[in-house]
Formats: C-alpha cells, sequence, structure tokens
C-alpha cells in the first residue's frame, strides 16, 4: 500500500494559485473557501527584497492533531495516509478546526452554500451538480482528491500546477520522485516542532 | 461513509472528456473539457497531450467554468430603452428575437454606409478570431476604436516585423541559460501562453540552473523569482538597455562576426541617415584591408569594417556599426543611471555577464544543422516598451541582443509568429522574404495591410498615417476634439464593439470618451457579458461563449506551433450566435456578402488552397470556418482535431532559428528614415496642416538616449504612477470571475496602491491611507500599501483596481481607471509606431476618507464580504 505524500519546490512556485483554483473547479468549493492556497509574503527591505510563494494544504499528517481530537470518529486515516472526514459522523464541534496546526479546516455555514459563487443567492448549474457533497456545519479540507487517486491520477492541483512545483507520490517507494527530492534536498516539514509528522514536504 | 459509487470529485463523475482551447485570455492552451451525463461543465484542464501546455492551466484557465455560468451574461437579443446614456446608467434593456435584433442593425448600419461609411467606429478584437478584424474593410473603412495592440506593443509588434520578420518574439527557452527580462511578464505571469511559458521557463531555472534578471519598477512574480531583481526608475528602460550596449560595444565584447556576416551593421550611411548607394542602388560598403569603398556584394571583400569615417560617392559616411557606437558614447553606465538610477556598477556586472553567458564564438548542432549557440537573450514587453519613444526602446532592446549574436538563434531572442496561415495580410508573417541589397526585407505591419494616406483623414485614429505602426486607438480622442486642426470632415455616429471594451482599455479622459459615446447615433454591441463599453449599446446580439463555439487558431505560442481547435462542450445556454453567424447575417443585411467571403478568404489564407475557397453569397457557420483552417494546417478534418484536440508540435528548427540564413538583418533600420521622409512627402503634397506639429524626431534609425516627455512634465507631479497585472489577470475578462475574484482580492498587491515604504514615510502617507492620484491629464483614488518592492519613485496600480462601474455586478470597481491618467494625445505617441505613453507622472494628495461613492456598493475598497 502507497502511502501519498507531496512535495513542494519553493524555487518553482509563481504564486499563481492555479492550485486553489483547480482544486475549487474540481471539488466545488464556496467562494471563500479553500483545500490549497499559495500565501505570500514581501522579505527583505529595498532594494534587496524580494517575495516569497509558499503552497499550503492539509498536510495528511501521520500523527494528525485534527484525528486526535475528534469526538466521533469522523476524521480518520486511510491505508494510504490520507487523511479524511465522514460528513456523517461529523457534529461539527470545530475540535479540529482548533487542533490543526495549520488552519487547513473549515467549517461550512449556511451562507456558504446558499449565496452561490455569484453571490446571488441562486446556485449555478455547476453548483447544483457539485454541492450536493457537502453538508451544512460539517467541517471540510484536502482529500488529495482521493478519488483521482484511486483512480491513478494526481490530485487537481498537481495536475494544473503550471511549474510543477507540486510533485505526488508514494512516500514509502524509494524510487519514487518525492522520495528522491525529499533526500536530495534535505526536505522540511511544516512546522516541523508539533510532532504530527506531516506527508508534504517543502524544498528549495 | 459515502456511497463509493457515486463520485464527489467532479472529474471523476459519470461523463465525457471533449478535447478543446483555452479562451481565457487571448491565447490558446489546450484542454479538455468534462461534460458529466447529465450535460453540466464541471471541469476543464490542461490537454496533457500538447507539448506546449503539458497539460497545465493558469489559474484563468481554470476558471473558465463560471464564464461558462455566469449569471450575467447576455441571453438573449437586447433592445435599449433608456434614451439616456452613461457609465453606469442602467439601459433597461427589452428583450427582442434575433430577427428584430438584426434587422435593426442592419438598417441603422446601412444608413450609415449610405451616408459615409467612414463613420462607423468598429472595436472588433477576439484575438482567437482574428478575421474578424478584418470585417470593417468589408463595411469600407479601416477606423479602429480600441488600443489592443498599443497597450502590448505598438512599438512592439512592428520592431518584431523589422528584425524577425514575426508578430512576436521570446527567448529561446529551449537554450538560454542568461535571460534578462526588462518590463513584461514573459515565463512567469503573462504573454505567450503563460502557462506553458511558466513551465518551460521553470524547467529551464530549476533543472538547467538559467539566471533570471529582472528589470522593473515593481517586485513583480518574475522579480521574485528572479536570480536578481534590478528596480529602475519608470520609462528609462531604454536608456538601461542603451547603458549595457555602451559596456558591450566599449569592451569589445560584441559578436563581430555576426554583425559583418548576417547584419547590415557595415553598411556605410550617408549624412541624410540612407545608406550610401551607386547610380543602380547598391550599398557601399569599406574594405578595411584594401582601404576603399566596394558594392555590398563584391566577392573581393576582404575585411568588412565596422568602424570608422570615410568619403564615398563624395559623401562623408560610416558604417552603421560606427553611427550606434557614436551614440553609444554619450550613453555610459553613468550617464544612464542618472537616468534610471540602476547603478552604474550594476549595469557593468551585468553586461559583462550577459557577454559571458552568450559564448560568442560556439556552435550547436541541431539536426543536422550547425548553428551559432548564444544561450543569454534580453526579454522584454509593455512595460518596457510602452512609452512616447517606444519604436525606439524597442530596437534597443534589440540591439543588446544584436550586439551578442543573440537574434534567432539557439538560445537567444528569437522572433515567433501569430498565424502562420495568415500570410498575406499579415504583411507575409511567418514568411521570410528577400529584400533590398542583401537584406531581409522588413515586415512591419503585422496585424493588417497597410492603411493609405489620405488627407482630409479618412480614419479618426490617423492610421493613414502611421505606415509602420499599430493603430493608435487613443488618437481619436485626440481628433475628434481638434477636428479642424486635423482636417477631419466627418464625425462618426456609428459604433461597432464586438468582444471589446475600448472604455476600459483605452487611455484618454473618461469623460471625454462618454462625451463621444453619447454623441453616437447608433451603438451595437456582440458580447457574452456586460462591460463599460457594451453598457452604451442601443443593441446587444449575444453570442456563444467558449463552450459553445467551434474555432480553430494558433496565437503566438513562442516554442510550439499548430492548430487548436475549440468545439463545443454544450449546446448554447441561451438563444446566442457565434460571431461568425452574427458577422454574415448584418452582411447579407448590408449587401456586403460577397465582399466579407473574400476577405474571409484572404486573411484565413484560404486561397492558398482552392477546395477551402468560400463561395460568395453563401452564409458559413463558425464550424465551417474551423474546419477550413485545420484543413489549411495539416490537411485533417474536423473528425481528426475532435480526437486530437490539436496539431501542436514544437516550432520547427528550419523556422524557428534563422530562418533568413542567408540574408542580413536590420541592426540600422533605414525603412524608418524612409518611412518618415515618404509621410513627409505625403503631408506636404497634401498640404497637411497638422504636418507642422508631426513628431519628426521619433523616427530614429538607431535608438538614442533622449528623455521621454513624460520625465518633463511639471515639477509639482513627483512620482512615475505604473498598472500592472499578474497570472491571475493576466489580459482582461478576469475581474467578476469569482473564483479569480477569490485569489485577486485575497492579495494586498491588488486591493492598494504599492508605494515604496520609505517614500511613502517622506510624504508622511502610512498603509491604509487613502489618496487621490493625480496626473496632468485626470486623477483617480486608491488605498495606499506599503512595499520594500517597488522603486522610490514608483506609484503601482493594480489592473485589478482599473475597473469602474459597470452592469455586471460582479465586477468589483476601484477608484477609477488607472488609464484616466494617460494623456490621448500625439505629445505622448510615437509617430513612428503609435504607441502612447502608458506612464504617468503623479502627485499624491492625503484624503480624510474614500470618497463615499467608491466606498459604497460593489467596490474593491466596500466593506463587501468575500463570501
Amino acid at each position: 500500500m502507497a502511502k501519498w505524500g507531496m512535495v513542494f519546490d519553493l524555487r518553482r512556485c509563481i504564486g499563481c494559485n492555479a492550485c486553489a483554483v483547480a482544486c475549487k473547479q474540481e471539488n466545488s468549493l464556496p467562494n471563500g473557501v479553500f483545500f490549497t492556497k499559495t500565501l505570500s509574503e514581501e522579505v527583505g527591505e529595498y532594494p534587496h527584497a524580494t517575495r516569497t510563494y509558499i503552497p499550503t494544504i492539509c498536510n495528511h499528517c501521520e500523527d494528525a492533531p485534527c484525528e486526535r481530537v475528534c469526538p466521533t470518529g469522523a476524521t480518520w486515516t486511510r491505508a494510504d495516509g490520507i487523511v479524511m472526514v465522514d460528513r456523517d459522523k461529523c457534529i461539527g464541534c470545530g475540535s479540529c478546526i482548533v487542533a490543526c496546526p495549520y488552519d487547513q479546516r473549515t467549517r461550512l455555514e449556511p451562507e456558504m452554500l446558499q449565496q452561490g459563487l455569484f453571490g446571488n443567492g441562486r446556485l449555478t448549474p455547476f453548483e447544483e451538480q457539485g454541492l450536493t457533497r457537502f453538508t451544512v456545519g460539517t467541517v471540510v479540507k484536502c482529500t488529495f482528491c482521493h478519488e483521482r487517486v484511486d483512480a491513478g491520477q494526481e490530485p487537481a492541483c498537481v495536475a494544473t500546477c503550471p511549474t510543477e512545483a507540486r510533485i505526488f507520490g508514494d512516500l514509502d517507494d524509494a524510487q519514487s520522485r518525492v522520495r528522491q527530492l525529499i533526500q536530495e534536498h534535505r526536505a522540511r516539514q511544516p512546522l516541523a516542532d508539533k510532532n504530527t509528522n506531516p506527508r508534504v514536504f517543502y524544498i528549495d | 461513509m459515502q456511497n463509493p459509487t457515486q463520485p464527489v470529485q467532479n472529474s471523476m463523475k459519470p461523463g465525457k472528456w471533449l478535447n478543446s482551447s483555452c479562451k481565457m485570455c487571448i491565447h490558446s492552451c489546450n484542454t479538455r473539457i468534462h461534460i458529466t451525463d447529465d450535460g453540466i461543465v464541471n471541469k476543464v484542464e490542461g490537454n496533457p497531450t500538447s507539448p506546449s501546455n503539458n497539460g497545465r492551466l493558469c489559474p484563468k484557465g481554470n476558471a473558465a467554468i463560471l464564464r461558462h455560468y455566469d449569471p450575467a451574461r447576455f441571453r438573449t437579443p437586447m433592445r435599449r430603452t433608456n434614451p439616456e446614456k452613461g457609465p453606469g446608467v442602467d439601459p433597461k434593456w427589452e428583450a427582442i428575437g434575433w430577427d428584430e435584433a438584426l434587422d435593426i442593425v442592419g438598417r441603422e448600419l446601412k444608413r450609415t454606409m449610405d451616408e459615409d461609411r467612414r463613420k462607423l467606429l468598429p472595436a472588433i478584437n477576439n484575438f482567437q478570431k482574428l478575421f474578424l478584424w478584418a470585417w470593417p474593410a468589408a463595411f469600407g473603412n479601416a477606423n479602429y476604436f480600441s488600443s489592443v495592440g498599443n497597450f502590448c506593443g505598438g512599438g512592439y509588434h512592428p520592431m518584431n516585423g523589422f528584425v524577425h520578420s514575426a508578430f512576436a518574439a521570446a527567448n529561446d527557452v529551449n537554450y538560454c541559460n542568461y535571460w534578462i527580462n526588462n518590463g513584461g511578464g514573459d515565463g512567469f505571469s503573462s504573454h505567450l501562453h503563460t502557462a506553458a511559458q511558466a513551465n518551460h521557463v521553470a524547467k529551464a531555472r530549476v533543472e538547467r540552473n538559467m539566471r533570471v534578471v529582472v528589470v522593473e519598477p515593481r517586485l513583480s512574480i518574475g522579480a521574485a523569482k528572479a536570480n536578481e531583481w534590478v528596480p529602475i526608475r519608470p520609462a528609462t528602460d531604454r536608456q538601461f538597455a542603451l547603458g549595457l550596449c555602451h559596456v558591450l560595444v566599449s569592451e569589445k565584447l560584441y559578436d563581430a562576426k555576426f554583425l559583418v556576416k548576417d547584419t547590415n551593421a557595415p553598411y556605410l550611411v550617408g549624412p541624410d541617415g540612407y545608406f550610401v548607394r551607386n547610380a543602380d542602388g547598391k550599398i557601399y560598403v569599406w574594405d578595411a584591408a584594401d582601404g576603399c569603398a566596394k558594392l555590398w556584394d563584391d566577392l573581393d571583400i576582404k575585411e568588412l569594417a565596422l568602424e570608422g569615417s570615410f568619403e564615398v560617392e563624395g559623401k562623408t559616411c560610416q558604417p552603421a556599426f560606427q553611427k550606434f557606437k557614436d551614440i553609444l558614447a554619450e550613453c555610459t553606465p553613468e550617464q544612464m543611471e542618472a537616468v534610471t538610477t540602476v547603478p552604474a556598477a550594476t549595469t557593468r556586472r551585468i553586461a559583462r555577464e550577459f557577454a559571458k553567458a552568450a559564448q560568442i564564438g560556439s556552435f550547436i548542432e541541431i539536426e543536422g544543422r550547425l548553428l551559432p549557440l548564444r544561450p543569454a537573450a534580453y526579454n522584454y514587453y509593455r512595460g518596457a516598451q510602452g512609452h512616447k519613444y517606444s519604436a525606439m526602446a524597442n530596437q534597443a532592446f534589440k540591439l543588446v541582443n544584436f550586439l551578442v549574436g543573440a537574434i534567432d538563434t539557439p538560445g537567444g531572442h528569437v522572433g515567433a509568429t501569430l498565424d502562420d496561415q495568415m500570410q498575406e495580410i499579415r504583411g507575409g508573417v511567418g514568411q521570410i522574404v528577400a529584400g533590398d541589397n542583401g537584406m531581409m526585407k522588413t515586415a512591419p505591419h503585422q496585424l493588417h495591410p497597410e492603411v493609405p494616406f489620405s488627407y482630409p483623414p479618412n480614419e479618426t485614429h490617423l492610421m493613414g498615417y502611421f505606415p509602420i505602426g499599430v493603430d493608435p486607438g487613443h488618437l481619436t480622442q485626440h481628433t475628434l476634439a481638434n477636428a479642424e486642426k486635423f482636417g477631419l470632415d466627418y464625425t462618426p455616429d456609428t459604433m461597432l464593439l464586438c468582444h471589446s471594451n475600448p472604455l476600459w482599455n483605452i487611455s484618454g479622459s473618461r469623460e471625454k470618451w462618454y462625451e463621444m459615446m453619447r454623441a453616437m447615433r447608433f451603438i451595437v454591441a456582440i458580447d457574452i457579458l456586460p462591460n463599460e463599453s457594451n453598457e452604451w449599446a442601443d443593441i446587444i446580439l449575444p453570442a456563444h461563449d467558449l463552450m459553445e463555439s467551434w474555432n480553430m487558431t494558433m496565437i503566438e505560442p513562442p516554442h510550439h506551433e499548430g492548430m487548436c481547435l475549440r468545439q463545443p462542450a454544450t449546446p448554447p445556454l441561451y438563444d446566442t450566435k457565434s460571431e461568425e453567424e452574427i458577422f454574415y447575417e448584418i452582411s447579407e443585411r448590408l449587401g456586403i456578402l460577397e465582399t466579407w467571403n473574400t476577405i474571409l478568404n484572404f486573411v484565413n489564407g484560404f486561397h492558398q488552397k482552392p477546395e477551402l475557397l468560400l463561395e460568395p453569397n453563401r452564409k458559413y457557420t463558425d464550424r465551417d470556418i474551423a474546419e477550413r483552417k485545420g484543413l489549411l494546417w495539416n490537411g485533417k478534418g474536423l473528425d481528426w482535431y475532435v480526437e486530437h484536440g490539436h496539431a501542436v508540435t514544437p516550432r520547427r528548427p528550419e523556422k524557428w532559428y534563422r530562418p533568413w540564413d542567408g540574408m542580413r538583418l536590420h541592426f540600422y533600420i533605414e525603412d524608418i528614415v524612409r518611412a518618415r521622409d515618404e509621410l513627409r512627402a505625403k503631408m506636404e503634397a497634401a498640404d497637411v496642416p497638422i504636418r507642422h506639429e508631426w513628431e519628426w524626431g521619433d523616427y530614429q534609425p538607431l535608438p538614442t538616449a533622449v528623455l521621454d516627455p513624460v520625465h518633463l512634465e511639471p515639477a509639482g507631479f513627483d512620482l512615475y504612477a505604473i498598472t500592472f497585472k499578474d497570472i491571475q489577470i493576466n489580459f482582461g475578462e478576469s475581474i467578476g470571475n469569482p473564483w479569480i475574484n477569490d485569489i485577486v482580492f485575497k492579495d494586498p498587491v491588488h486591493t492598494a496602491v504599492l508605494l515604496n515604504a520609505a517614500t511613502a514615510k517622506a510624504k508622511g502617507l502610512g498603509d491604509g491611507d487613502i489618496v487621490r492620484i493625480e496626473s496632468p491629464y485626470g486623477s483617480i483614488v486608491g488605498r495606499v500599501a506599503l512595499s520594500e518592492g517597488v522603486h522610490p519613485d514608483a506609484v503601482c496600480v493594480s489592473n485589478a483596481l482599473s475597473r469602474v462601474a459597470t452592469q455586471n455586478t460582479g465586477v468589483r470597481h476601484g477608484g477609477g481607471n488607472f488609464n484616466e491618467l494617460l494623456p490621448a494625445n500625439l505629445k505622448h505617441t510615437d509617430a513612428c509606431s503609435g504607441q502612447p505613453e502608458t506612464v504617468a507622472k503623479v502627485k499624491l494628495t492625503k484624503l480624510a476618507a474614500m470618497p463615499p461613492g467608491i466606498a459604497a456598493g460593489n467596490s474593491v475598497f466596500g466593506q463587501r464580504r468575500t463570501h
């Protein structure tokens, strides 16, 4: 069984957020909800300033705090390491939102599903066919596009990334590109001091 | 647990995939579209079979579905019932049938046609259906009301035609190791199939360690990813390039063999700016070995001189290279630093690094052909070239590449054709034709054939006076305001808008444009969504969108070529028609069907295969035209394209690299001098009064360091306002799309006016302060954000802030249109190329609060929640 993980190559990322929009269309996300997004920050002083672009996503932690605190077992980890939320078990208590050190979880509020992408209280046919996957009051997050992965495809954000800054693969396979990149570049995990053991790595 | 048989992810739902191409910007990345069994478009992805975009899409391409399902779309033909017209004034549309709408349009345009065909102002801007741009020619008119071209490259496109005989140009990412980007987002955030270029450039950067140096007033995406960001004072890019040239020449870091063998640099230039010719018109060169002049094609030439001053045919003359060297004497890095603020030491270092990286003298074998390898190139675009002396600016950037031999060669700066099939209409795009005296024939006309000179001027934008430029649409404001001075003997009263938003994209005073719009007797708009311009229309003719129509196109894919298919993913959602059908219907009503078909055959190149010719009196569909364009490209019918999606392949090396082998390139552009003198002679003969004010100094065969007039505005205007786009809003049509809004309006770069932190402090301004930004020509309002990524003299206004009130409630407007700050007059327009200045000198005034009209409602600065 593979253990899925992702590497972000910060040298390549141009902060375009094609990933975020691809995710939105793949997963029918309401406005303001992101399963992945790229943060940007200006660093340094003129004229030596630059800007960093940091993609963020659910890290599918091996020791996931969100799963530990979930009182109903709604958050669970698949054998391949993908951390899931079962909307039928989620009671929307928000413990996981507090517990996640990465701010990657969102509780679906009624207006998110009712207001519509165009903010006029009406849903487009695209939303009508997509929003049924969501339940108001439950918590949602990235699933590494588990259905695509199960079908042998890459997550939508990875597939679309113009600069190939997102690399997806099997962390247990020593020959996989993700493993090679992690080893060659001394990859870092986000907030490693939290001891969550993320399955997402950054190289630069 | 959810039922595993019911996928929740859109691309995994039961349905089908169709091959198509993107149209969220002007380019055409290859896509595949997923349609559910219920007929809903629910996913658009890059087509993995495309070697161009490699299955990738930019954020805009990813947001196409919401264009399709935008509730603001025009759903039926409509007639205005509110006689009052104005910005933000509700037209009170009334739905009408197609027959009635087309009959009204036919009747009104016929009236214009009968009165004076020149009275139509057309603005037809669909870049993926360039053949539609030719429709006014069928009407009998060469007016053009828009600034497409001026705001990408009024000087850029003609200069590419002069140097490469191509529409665009790009650094050859296949081999380049040292990439200078000046005022352009190529490879990072805009232009030339952005997703594709970002892909190739990222690979070159990361996998081949290609060094990137970005020269810009603002820390753009490219600058942020570059090895080095060189901040520069706005509108001084040409002087920076000349500083580089100075170092390359003075330190003898140039490719003399290339200049001698492959360019006209050794041709002798006389005091009148023309090459010195013998009685047969043959040009002289100087043989330094024999110490005498010889004709350029003399087989006995031993050593062509690049330098020196000689007497030939009784004239004092110098090689073109010497002419440039003389100009460069006044362009030391120290002298240029005073203008650009780029430290002289930085200029010297970059010039030396660039020359070293260029590996002058090296060769590479590609497909059995030995080619010079020059893996260093200077690329540039709108920000660098959008200035008064645009032709000179463009040539200065090209000359950096010329000096190291990096023109049209592996690793260098290479011409990219727009659409190789449209051979003749574009003055031979993609066609390399031998010209005069061993030189390649220049092809500065890349968008349409030359418009004949006329006086009184037939065109309100004076296109007949721009024999080597791109349509200066903004000049219509200037000529209408000064009709007598220009001898304009008619006033346009009819407008045809198609996929165009001139009131957004054109420079000059909005109020004056509004006056012109109010004076129109009749306006018809063919479009998809409401915008600043079509809210003035009398009739709306709603068009199919990119999910509902057929097309076949190839738009400037620098490293690739081949037709890209667009096919309907769904039947039309509403009562719309294709643009092709609409123009056929109008043409039939005007009695110009035969002319239109003749023009379509010509501009699409169908005459190259007679079996593809459109018959004179038939009407064709978008599918018919697309099918013919596909057949013309590779002989494959639509079935083949539907299966494959595209015919995209890497550019053929024989066309991409040195397609002009054996001809000389134009280091020195004598054609500019000739164009000046021919125009002057025509103006003299016709006694055109404006000739005395015409900017004759703009026509230079070599660039100089003269300051653009924007630097000479009154002293109180102490800062330079620039505008910019990033990849999320690359080209137009972005704001209003909820997904684009969702990523753009979270970014401080796009929600405030960026000011250098030290500059702001010196002016007593802080983060969040509201300011009026005032130029000598107009003013806008903005909210300040302090940044360390901005040149101290610059005020940076995102294009996301440039929208003003429209009927499209999805569009969040900003503090006014940036283009309001820009002059629309001759003084700030390059007489050589038609390019208007795109930088404005401004002063900032702190306001107590955001003006209520801007703070309220649907503004970027309002209190609206993002969800």
